[in-house]
């Protein structure tokens, strides 16, 4: 479970300060699949930073699987992000000189598994993608919609509670888009829970729940507005 | 994760060949230079006979007359007076042995050979000479203390001397030949690396001795006396003395011999010093010694700090080396800024997938580690190389009448400096990463993934 209560994000120079969240508070429940829409600049990504623990907030308590995450010290904040956070980004984010396998080998490394638990591990994630053969290959000799599955493949080999997709489809034609999303609804079927910034609202009427910030403020819409404007767009 | 890190750090090494090999060159060249100029000065500068060296004094008696200029430094006051050497070599001190040395030379030749006549640099000398400091013998030993008495023709040759007159073989008994004299060889030095001539007081380099004679020998056959003669004001021509007016040098107040005492103990020292007092209060009563009593005991440690600490031409070197490295090592810093601020989206991943802060800098120190280690051996190579073009324009400047072998201890890395040499790659890489590391392991995880 995840939930927020009054978290409020800054960025501060020496001329401005930018609220980029204001007092959100939000539950998401454990197996949800959330879709996060807004115009550009609204707080998408960094309400998606605050979520995957990549960035710090200013005020509010954030509580991650029932750990109170505020005051939580750099490694111990690496440590939860490494088991409990999958990240799939607009972009891949692939490290281009690693094949495959060594790609999705990161964070299990960084967790310090067994070499052959993470063998077992990655093998699992590459058949789930459906990219078993293509272990030694570089990202570089894939399509667009091959590598978001090879990140989708490095977010859940880590059987992660929360996977927190940016985009995910972002880089992709629709019908790769199809194809992910496809993959994303069926790694939430299995009970992990995803939380989706996306721009596309076909693909948030997708998701259980639709959340959407608008100048940094967070709220909710049912699935019937979501439905209206889909309508009207 | 250490195998992992290392791993990383080889792949990063690859990564960017030419960046990684422009850095090590950095590294390597400056400190190629770095110490190549202080491997000179730490050859040279090294103390001659460092585990006897706080025993052996050279003392110096102010004889000098009333309008002389206060001395306060040892290496300002004249040398002894042939009268004070005689009367104190034959005095009994608390010193365990005494001896004294003043400069020579001659051409040397053998009888019957095709060996060239060539003009040496003599020592001359007393018996004591060589057991006092410990001077390794290839064969035979030094003459008696008979031979100093009675002047006989005797002669120690160094190493060299006997290979370049009999070919190395043993050649005690065998005659050399200087100007018109015959001397019988007694002895034959080992090799004998003093880094300084510091019993004539010079701490000169590179211009050993070829051979070692008696003393009174030297005296009575009239060798040249090749000395600064520190004379009164009214000594005309002091110059004279190197070659003859020998009966006026014996009672003169000319200081130009380098007189030496061997005291074990600090006891010994103050008992020395005593000795000394009497010995100026004494002449005093005789006329002599206008001045304040103002007598210098220095051993060779106390001599090497003031005559070669402040060498300023060692030191200049040492500053235009250390301060090339430094230029290197700024270098390097920018490439190597360069080369990591290029990875930041890699490390913005990495966080972003769990590596922690410490986990990061430990791969990146691995790297500078390896960058520094593989300088390390790129700086002793250019060491090496430095080393060997500076011999060369020594060799050169001296027109080649010294050998190769003789320069080679003052331009040669022993093991510790190429430990030390090991150890500067290793810290310096570690500070010229400092701030890359720092920089790279400080970036916000979430900062760079958005980026396309």
């Amino acid at each position: 479970m995840l939930k927020m209560e009054n978290v409020s994000k800054i960025y501060r120079t020496n001329l401005i300060e930018t609220h980029a969240l204001r007092k959100v508070d939000l539950s998401i429940g454990d197996g949800e699949f959330v879709s996060v829409t807004g115009p550009s600049g609204s707080g998408k990504t960094t309400f998606l930073n605050l979520a995957g623990l990549l960035e710090t907030f200013e005020e509010g308590d954030f509580y991650l699987d029932g750990k109170n995450v505020k005051g939580l010290n750099d490694d111990q904040l690496s440590e939860l992000r490494n088991e409990k956070i999958g990240f799939i980004f607009q972009s891949f984010n692939l490290l281009p000189d690693l094949p495959l396998f060594d790609n999705i080998d990161v964070p299990l490394r960084y967790r310090g598994l067994k070499a052959k638990d993470r063998k077992e591990r990655i093998e699992n994630a590459l058949e789930t993608v459906g990219l078993s053969s293509r272990a030694q290959h570089l990202p570089t000799q894939l399509s667009g919609g091959q590598q978001q599955r090879v990140a989708i493949a490095r977010a859940i080999a880590g059987n992660p509670r929360f996977l927190l997709a940016d985009e995910p489809t972002g880089n992709l034609d629709s019908l790769m888009a199809q194809q992910v999303m496809d993959l994303l609804e069926k790694i939430n079927e299995q009970g992990t829970t995803i939380i989706m910034v996306t721009h596309d609202d076909q693909l948030a009427r997708r998701a259980h729940r639709n959340i959407q910030i608008f100048d940094g403020q967070v709220s909710e819409l049912d699935q019937e507005s979501s439905d209206v404007l889909v309508k009207a767009s | 994760m250490l195998t992992y890190n290392i791993k990383l750090a080889i792949n990063s090494l690859n990564e960017r060949l030419g960046l990684t090999i422009l850095m090590i060159l950095a590294i390597g060249t400056g400190l190629g230079l770095f110490m190549t100029m202080n491997t000179m000065a730490h050859q040279t500068s090294k103390v001659p006979l460092k585990h006897i060296s706080q025993k052996l004094f050279m003392v110096q008696l102010d004889n000098r007359e009333l309008s002389a200029d206060d001395i306060t430094l040892q290496q300002d006051m004249i040398s002894m007076t042939y009268q004070d050497v005689q009367n104190l070599y034959a005095q009994q001190t608390p010193a365990q042995a005494q001896t004294y040395a003043w400069n020579s030379s001659g051409v040397v030749n053998i009888q019957n050979s095709n060996i060239k006549p060539f003009r040496a640099s003599l020592s001359a000398t007393t018996h004591d000479f060589f057991e006092m400091f410990e001077a390794p013998f290839l064969y035979g030993s030094g003459w008696s203390a008979q031979a100093d008495q009675n002047g006989l023709a005797n002669i120690v040759l160094t190493k060299k001397t006997n290979n370049m007159l009999f070919g190395g073989e043993n050649s005690v008994g065998k005659t050399v030949r200087i100007g018109t004299d015959e001397l019988v060889v007694i002895g034959v030095l080992d090799d004998w690396f003093l880094s300084a001539k510091f019993y004539d007081g010079s701490f000169y380099t590179a211009f050993p001795d070829h051979a070692f004679i008696p003393s009174r020998f030297a005296f009575n056959a009239n060798f040249p006396r090749q000395a600064y003669f520190n004379c009164p004001s009214d000594e005309k021509s002091p110059g004279r003395f190197g070659a003859s007016n020998l009966a006026e040098l014996k009672t003169s107040e000319c200081g130009w011999i380098s007189f030496w005492a061997r005291i074990n103990s600090t006891i010994g020292v103050d008992e020395y010093k005593d000795t000394l007092s009497q010995y100026v209060v004494q002449q005093k009563q005789l006329g002599r010694f206008p001045r304040a009593e103002n007598n210098f005991l220095t051993n060779i440690n106390e001599q090497a700090e003031q005559i070669l600490g402040g060498d300023q031409w060692l030191n200049i070197l040492k500053i235009v080396g250390a301060l090339f490295f430094i230029v290197c090592l700024i270098n390097a810093i920018s490439i190597l800024l360069a080369k990591f601020m290029r990875r930041v989206k890699e490390v913005s991943l990495r966080r972003a997938l769990g590596a922690k802060r410490k986990t990061l800098m430990q791969q990146y120190i691995i790297e500078v580690c390896m960058i520094g280690s593989v300088g390390g051996v790129v700086g002793v190579a250019f060491a090496f190389i430095g080393l060997e073009i500076m011999m060369q324009f020594q060799l050169y400047g001296v027109d080649y009448v010294i050998l190769r072998s003789e320069l080679e201890p003052y331009y040669k890395m022993d093991w510790p400096m190429i430990g030390t040499t090991f150890l500067i790659a290793l810290i310096s890489s570690l500070i010229v990463g400092l701030y890359p590391i720092w920089r790279i392991c400080t970036i916000t995880p979430a900062s760079q993934l958005k980026a396309q």
